[in-house]
């Protein structure tokens, strides 16, 4: 097991370096950086910005501008005025030290600008994902057990239609009904856009469209998923065992049936989890939520090479953590499978 | 069966032996015949005709010229007789638009799919075939690809690929289209292989082992021949279940970048950039509604398909 442990994060370096190189490539093709100083009120002079250029580095071959956001260049002189009379030393450390490097707009460490959005993005996700496993596992095992009846197909049926929705159209209905319409009837209306005021009534409030949208498009996916798991454990011969010797439905459902439906469910929720981080961009669009999602889109507009490139790695790396996890935690469910 | 036939004059049993052949022996027939009794399948491919026809009826109806024409006298206006699904903000006819939005939507949505299942069955072959450190390579790049959202990806690419300077606008069969719609067409494409090279690759690893792969190349068969001919066409029934859903997919994708902001330019009306205009016109219903609710019978259609044929080609689901 500590072997395999130890393979699976061996393999993972390799991946992550190319990875990493090629988005740094991709992100550096995005435009210029500094085209945001130009609308600034106090513009830089030509001089100014050509010593900006160089103490970034953004003068340099692609390569070197990767090796130092990896390694960071605290360790060699940089030549600010081009023509070697002030050489500084460099300032970063790289990411391999846990400097992700300055945001390109706002100069502060990129870290603290996914530190201020993380948060808004996790309120809003994890509830909802929470709900969307409840109700799927709920909805999902009472389905299996009635399959093809009445209430399995129009279950089946609303699946489908929630799941081909594009998440905007459900999302601006839901505003249009309770924000735009009710107060119109002379009903009380949800309030769109942030998070509120900081209590958490008001941030309940806010929550509870932006939820139920990510709700009703996420959960038709898992619901499907749990029937279909839980349809071929049903069909086993030990589940026939279980109930020829007398078993309560309810034990071979709880004990037999759902314990091994469940294992394949644990492999689609740890590739979903780290998605989390990355937010629901269309979603925080329309509602103006404070999340990750908006913190690239604007990083992204922008030309935030730095931002751009701590929320993509910090994804990847989540994504190899939570394989990993997953790996292990199987084994803990299932005492079959050993590494 | 055999015994039954025993008990039988001889004459009967070729007679009753070739009806049975006729009726079925192909592996495609039989998921034919089993699609056809898929009800959700037969919903699905209705919604998807009239989709379609809705859009090519349409465009003989109303001239393009119409989706075009705008007059801010007549912004946002109610739908009416005169204008079925209203007016957008500059005053253009919103049925016109969303007709030859749709039609552009749709050929993104297939286009892109063909770029993404040659790219996926060229790569999963090459990694399933090939194996080594050519398979390692390629699954670490799938893994790779895989671990990035995929709206991420075709933001960044589309960024870089879609510079008005370099490609501009065309003109096709009297109309003009923006080139940033074939870019998206190749970035949706680029973005999106992955789980269909995984697919291939599995059912490659899985057939080239067998009898008939041997035999081929026994008889002299080279490796191209050998792989197109005896190895591709195994392929085909998860392909075309995947392909099926990702053209849903790729719809989605389009429309999500163009809602956006990011998607196709302007002059070209797609489903998606209707939407990311009508955005902030959250009063004003008719805008968002049509686009949108033809992008989603659209997607329901293809899943509803996707989800009989997937039932079709599926041999487990004979019961």
């Amino acid at each position: 097991m500590t072997q395999y442990i130890i393979r699976r994060v061996l393999q993972s370096i390799p991946l992550l370096i190319i990875l990493s190189f090629v988005l740094f490539a991709f992100t550096n093709a995005l435009g210029d950086p500094l085209a945001i100083f130009a609308e600034s009120r106090n513009r830089p002079t030509q001089a100014e910005r050509e010593m900006l250029i160089r103490r970034l580095g953004l003068d340099r071959p692609l390569t070197e501008q990767y090796l130092v956001w990896m390694i960071g260049n605290d360790w060699m002189l940089v030549d600010v005025r081009g023509d070697g009379s002030v050489m500084e030393p460099g300032t970063r450390e790289g990411v391999l030290r846990g400097d992700l490097g300055l945001s390109f707009v706002t100069r502060q460490p990129a870290w603290t600008r996914i530190e201020e959005r993380l948060p808004a993005t996790l309120t809003l996700m994890i509830p909802s994902y929470l709900i969307t496993l409840v109700l799927a596992v709920a909805i999902g095992v009472y389905s299996s057990l009635r399959p093809y009846s009445l209430l399995d197909n129009t279950i089946t049926g609303l699946s489908f239609f929630f799941f081909s929705m594009p998440i905007f159209f459900i999302a601006l209905m839901t505003i249009y009904l309770f924000a735009v319409q009710f107060p119109q009837w002379g009903l009380p209306g949800l309030p769109i856009g942030g998070t509120g005021d900081g209590s958490l009534g008001d941030l309940i409030l806010h929550m509870l469209m932006p939820v139920f949208c990510l709700v009703a498009i996420q959960l038709a996916g898992y619901v499907r998923f749990i029937r279909s798991s839980m349809l071929d454990v049903l069909n086993q011969d030990y589940i026939r065992t279980a109930n020829a010797k007398g078993l309560s439905g309810r034990t071979v459902v709880q004990r037999h049936a759902f314990k091994n439906a469940a294992l394949p469910l644990v492999t689609l929720v740890g590739l979903d989890l780290p998605f989390l981080l990355a937010g629901a961009v269309v979603t925080e669009r329309i509602f103006a939520w404070p999340g990750m999602g908006r913190l690239f889109i604007e990083s992204f507009e922008r030309a935030d090479v730095t931002v751009m490139m701590a929320i993509l790695m910090l994804l990847c790396v989540m994504v190899v953590v939570f394989q990993l996890l997953t790996d292990i935690v199987y084994t803990w469910f299932d005492p079959r499978i050993r590494y | 069966m055999s015994t039954i036939n025993e008990a039988q004059p001889i004459t009967a049993i070729p007679k009753l032996q070739q009806r049975e052949y006729v009726k079925g022996t192909s592996n495609l027939s039989r998921s034919l015949a089993r699609l056809r009794h898929h009800r959700m399948a037969i919903i699905g491919a209705a919604l998807l005709v009239f989709v379609f026809l809705f859009t090519v009826i349409g465009s003989f109806i109303i001239p393009e010229p119409v989706s075009r024409y705008n007059d801010p006298a007549r912004a946002l206006l109610d739908p009416s007789l005169e204008h079925p699904f209203g007016t957008d903000v500059i005053g253009r006819d919103l049925l016109a638009r969303v007709i030859y939005g749709g039609q552009i939507s749709l050929f993104i949505g297939i286009t892109a799919v063909i770029v993404q299942m040659l790219v996926g069955t060229i790569i999963g072959v090459a990694a399933g075939y090939l194996g080594g450190w050519i398979d390692a390579v390629l699954m670490r790049l799938t893994e790779a690809m895989l671990s990035i959202p995929s709206l991420f990806l075709s933001l960044i690419a589309l960024r870089i690929f879609s510079d008005p300077t370099e490609f501009p606008d065309f003109q096709f069969m009297g109309r003009a289209y923006s080139a940033t719609m074939i870019v998206i067409i190749f970035v949706i494409g680029l973005t999106s292989w992955m789980r269909v090279a995984r697919i291939v690759r599995s059912v490659v690893l899985s057939v080239k082992e067998q009898e008939y792969v041997t035999a081929a190349h026994a008889i002299g068969a080279g490796s191209l021949r050998t792989v197109l001919v005896h190895i591709v066409p195994n392929c085909f029934a998860p392909m075309i279940v995947s392909a099926t859903l990702g053209v849903a997919a790729a719809i989605l994708l389009e429309a999500y970048l163009g809602f956006l902001g990011l998607g196709v330019r302007a002059p070209t009306p797609t489903w998606g950039n209707i939407m990311g205009q009508a955005n902030s016109y959250l009063n004003e219903w008719y805008f968002w509604f049509f686009p949108a609710l033809f992008i989603m019978l659209t997607t329901l259609g293809i899943n509803f398909l996707g989800d009989g044929l997937r039932d079709a080609f599926d041999p487990k689901s004979l019961r």
